[in-house]
């Protein structure tokens, strides 16, 4: 058997243009998502099969162009001119033909071998553009394949040409210079790509090209001469001609540049492209009179806010309860059980179940609403209706430094933390993705609620409700001000920062696309965080558990560690081991500081279950399983309708109530009212989970992460100080 | 001369158009503008402002872009100033 045959082939265009659905399309299920090296900027690869030839497709990131500005445009060229695909594709939205094909333009000039895959001929139609196809292609001298990806429409003919391109991929090389500039610009840019020519080392790049580039100002291109030997000289003459185009063109020369390749475009167009005399209203249009409205547009956004929040919410508790009780009950027992069947010390099931299954549990138990989170948010995406909901929002959003973009990662944030970070990748300024990114703990996530509850009940009585309502609000504004200043002194480029956002046309998103999108993201979750998380919870439990043989909680490292720390809460109002305790084991999960706290002060260990005398039975636990998976889908669905009708409360007052009485009357001993809200005030604002941290250091870099545990914790310490002093101040102590 | 004044994009009121002279924004900005197709000679239509009064949407090119006032305040533009006359 010989080799099949491989051809790599790099899908580009613009955002919008329909470039993922293509890759969707080719590739199906065969893809991976990963990150650039180095960069935020997701990396998409993909293979299938055509005959008897593999092809590999990378999907470079949505660009308007490709200079390199942004980490998307110097990665996209850097991939094109350095890593040398075969083929590029170009996918470009037919009915945003001439904005479009100024990518084109600037691919045409790279000289790579060109497809283009002339996308969305459906909606061009309904706007009654007629284009000339045959014409486009004999024009540019490579092929244009008119389709409907969404559809699979043109997708075999592109595969069929991807395998002609598989023969000879230099038969689809564009015509040497078809992109002409002005007479002074096009005369430099001929004697910089003379001397360019005399150069052994250009990295690949294309001495035209690259001459443009130099103009251009780009630094990426500056720095490959300068390496190259003899660059030196070539960069004098560039010092030489710029001169002399300053004295022309004056500050315009991008500008000269960006004319060129419009007019090129433009050109084309004229030749290819009739525009219908009165452009037809479409009903994009009309879903924008109402989408962004004067007067509906923030109620509907609300709306569409309120839906989703309660969607991520709702409709995943059932499942999360389901693989709760998988893992504090069936697995962990049939573990336990295999392990003393191998005869396995003590020390090491309880690793394995305490440490590891825990952890796993811990992980998995994020997957439910994360892959509701993801799917809402790649269906708002793809429609297009995040980019208006970014428009509506802006102008509140900008009073943080932020973007209309941060909007929706903050409100999730309240449901959770960890897929509100993710949501951050919505925004394309790096600087307002990690800051936005950084305020989010402040927003309180559910798993901080029960903790409120509790204390509440014990402490505040009938105005318990008020406490934890001040208490979101405490955290809102802890964000706005956190924002103002960060955006001030960390992030000046961010608050300086432009935003300019396309509004591309409404459309149905895909199934297949919000699947794999959906799950991609969700299982890159279990992936990444998952091994952090993981870690955390293995380390936890060797902290509880060392030295060798302790038995009592006080006496372990996890012990000795709350008691070294105590005198720094001290100020607060709560310097005891075991409310220290309570919040180290908080920073792993909030989830567990009222059971830290009612193992540690009212004793009440939870009885082991695998030790229970019940024998264990398959079946019972198989049908359980199945059962339980049942019945969560069956609530999911009763949340999901409930949702669906307003007029139910946000406020779950069902939680941890009525049970924890001993609890209380514990907490009375150990808190007064006030040191008790101190406490609140510091659960609400340090860090919220290893999760969240986990999430936080796969999209920004450990630096951001830590960054956050930091201000999260001086943050929280600040405000606790300053409500117990204060408070005692005006003698509420 | 032809009745035309130059005033900053961001003094239009929608369903106004006017005609780009001249982007004297710098940096980044300037850049992307240019590549979103905001270049010299092209009209800029206005087509709504968002329910907070910023930013406003505009179409060029056929494609439909957010562009707050700070930054369209840097575009300068071309519109009639009186009647409906056409100027080369």
């Amino acid at each position: 058997m010989s080799q099949p045959r491989r051809l790599r082939v790099a899908l580009a265009g613009n955002p919008n243009a329909g470039k993922s659905t293509v890759f969707n399309a080719l590739t199906g299920s065969h893809q991976h998502v990963g990150n650039w090296p180095g960069k935020t900027v997701e990396k998409k690869e993909g293979s299938f099969r055509y005959r008897d030839l593999w092809v590999d497709i990378i999907d470079l990131p949505g660009t308007y162009s490709l200079s390199a500005y942004s980490p998307e445009e110097r990665i996209a060229q850097e991939f094109i001119t350095q890593e040398h695909p075969d083929v590029v594709v170009n996918v470009v939205d037919a009915s945003n033909l001439e904005r479009n094909l100024y990518l084109t333009a600037q691919l045409l000039e790279i000289g790579v071998p060109l497809i283009i895959v002339l996308n969305m001929t459906d909606v061009a139609e309904q706007l009654g553009y007629k284009i000339d196809v045959a014409r486009f292609s004999q024009l540019l001298g490579v092929p244009v394949i008119p389709a409907v990806a969404s559809k699979g429409e043109g997708m075999e003919v592109l595969r069929e040409y991807l395998y002609q391109a598989a023969q000879d991929p230099s038969q689809f090389a564009p015509p040497h210079a078809l992109v002409q500039y002005e007479h002074e610009m096009e005369r430099s840019v001929r004697q910089l790509t003379e001397a360019l020519q005399g150069l052994s080392d250009l990295q690949g790049y294309q001495p035209r090209w690259l001459a443009v580039k130099l103009i251009e100002g780009d630094t990426q291109a500056h720095d490959i001469v300068a390496h190259a030997p003899g660059g030196d000289e070539v960069l004098a003459l560039l010092d030489k001609i710029m001169d002399k185009l300053r004295r022309t063109y004056g500050e315009d020369v991008d500008i000269v540049l960006a004319d060129a390749r419009y007019g090129f475009v433009r050109g084309l167009t004229r030749q290819v492209l009739t525009l219908p005399k009165q452009p037809p209203r479409t009903l994009s249009d009309r879903i924008d009179q109402i989408v962004t409205n004067r007067w509906l547009g923030i109620p509907l956004f609300l709306f569409l806010m309120y839906l989703m929040f309660n969607l991520v919410q709702r409709v995943s508790a059932p499942y999360m309860d389901w693989i709760d009780s998988l893992f504090s009950g069936p697995v962990p027992q049939w573990t336990l059980a295999a392990l003393h069947a191998l005869h396995a010390p003590d020390w090491l099931s309880s690793l394995v179940v305490d440490g590891a299954i825990a952890g796993v549990g811990s992980v998995l138990v994020f997957v439910p609403s994360l892959m509701v989170m993801f799917f809402a948010l790649a269906f708002m995406e793809d429609s297009g209706y995040l980019a208006r909901a970014a428009f509506v929002m802006d102008k509140m959003m900008g009073f943080l430094g932020l973007n209309g973009r941060a909007f929706i990662p903050m409100i999730l944030g309240f449901g959770c933390n960890v897929p509100a970070v993710y949501a951050t990748r919505t925004i394309e300024n790096r600087g307002a993705r990690i800051l936005t990114g950084l305020l989010i703990p402040f927003m309180s996530c559910s798993a901080r609620l029960p903790v409120y509850v509790v204390f509440g009940m014990a402490f505040f009585g009938a105005k318990a409700g008020l406490v934890v309502w001040s208490l979101y609000l405490i955290g809102i504004a802890t964000a706005a001000i956190a924002g103002w200043a960060l955006a001030r002194w960390v992030f000046p480029e961010v608050h300086q920062s432009v935003f300019v956002l396309e509004l591309p046309r409404y459309r149905l998103p895909t199934w297949q696309g919000l699947w794999l999108h959906t799950w991609e993201h969700t299982s890159e979750f279990v992936r990444k965080a998952g091994t952090v998380i993981l870690g955390i919870s293995v380390l936890l439990w060797f902290l509880l558990n060392l030295p060798w043989g302790v038995t009592d909680p006080r006496e372990s490292y996890f012990g000795r560690v709350s008691g070294a720390l105590a005198p720094v809460f001290e100020p607060a109002g709560f310097g005891t081991w075991q409310a220290a305790g309570a919040l180290v084991s908080g920073f792993v999960a909030k989830e567990v500081v009222i059971s830290t706290m009612s193992q540690i002060y009212v004793g009440e260990q939870e009885a082991r279950m695998g030790e229970s005398a019940t024998p264990l039975n398959w079946r019972e636990d198989a049908r359980a399983i199945v059962a339980g998976f049942l019945e969560a889908t069956r609530d999911a669905g009763k949340a999901f309708l409930d949702v669906l009708t307003p007029g139910v409360s946000l406020f779950p007052h069902d939680e941890g109530a009525q049970r924890e009485t001993a609890l209380s009357r514990a907490l009375h001993n150990a808190f007064t009212p006030l040191s008790a809200f101190a406490f609140l005030v510091y659960v609400l604002l340090y860090t919220p989970c290893a999760a969240t941290i986990a999430a936080q250091a796969q999209e920004y870099g450990w630096r951001w992460a830590g960054f956050s545990v930091l201000l999260g914790l001086t943050t929280a310490w600040v405000l606790a100080v300053a409500v117990f002093q204060i408070g005692r101040l005006l003698g509420w102590g | 001369m032809a009745m035309t004044k130059q005033v900053p994009l961001s003094n239009l009121a929608p369903g106004q158009k006017g005609t780009i002279i001249a982007i004297r924004s710098r940096g980044p900005l300037r850049r992307r503008l240019l590549d979103m197709g905001m270049v010299r000679g092209e009209t800029v239509y206005v087509e709504r402002v968002a329910p907070l009064g910023d930013p406003v949407e505009y179409s060029v090119k056929g494609a439909h872009l957010s562009l707050r006032r700070r930054d369209a305040a840097n575009i300068i533009v071309e519109v009639p100033s009186q009647e409906d006359e056409d100027h080369d």
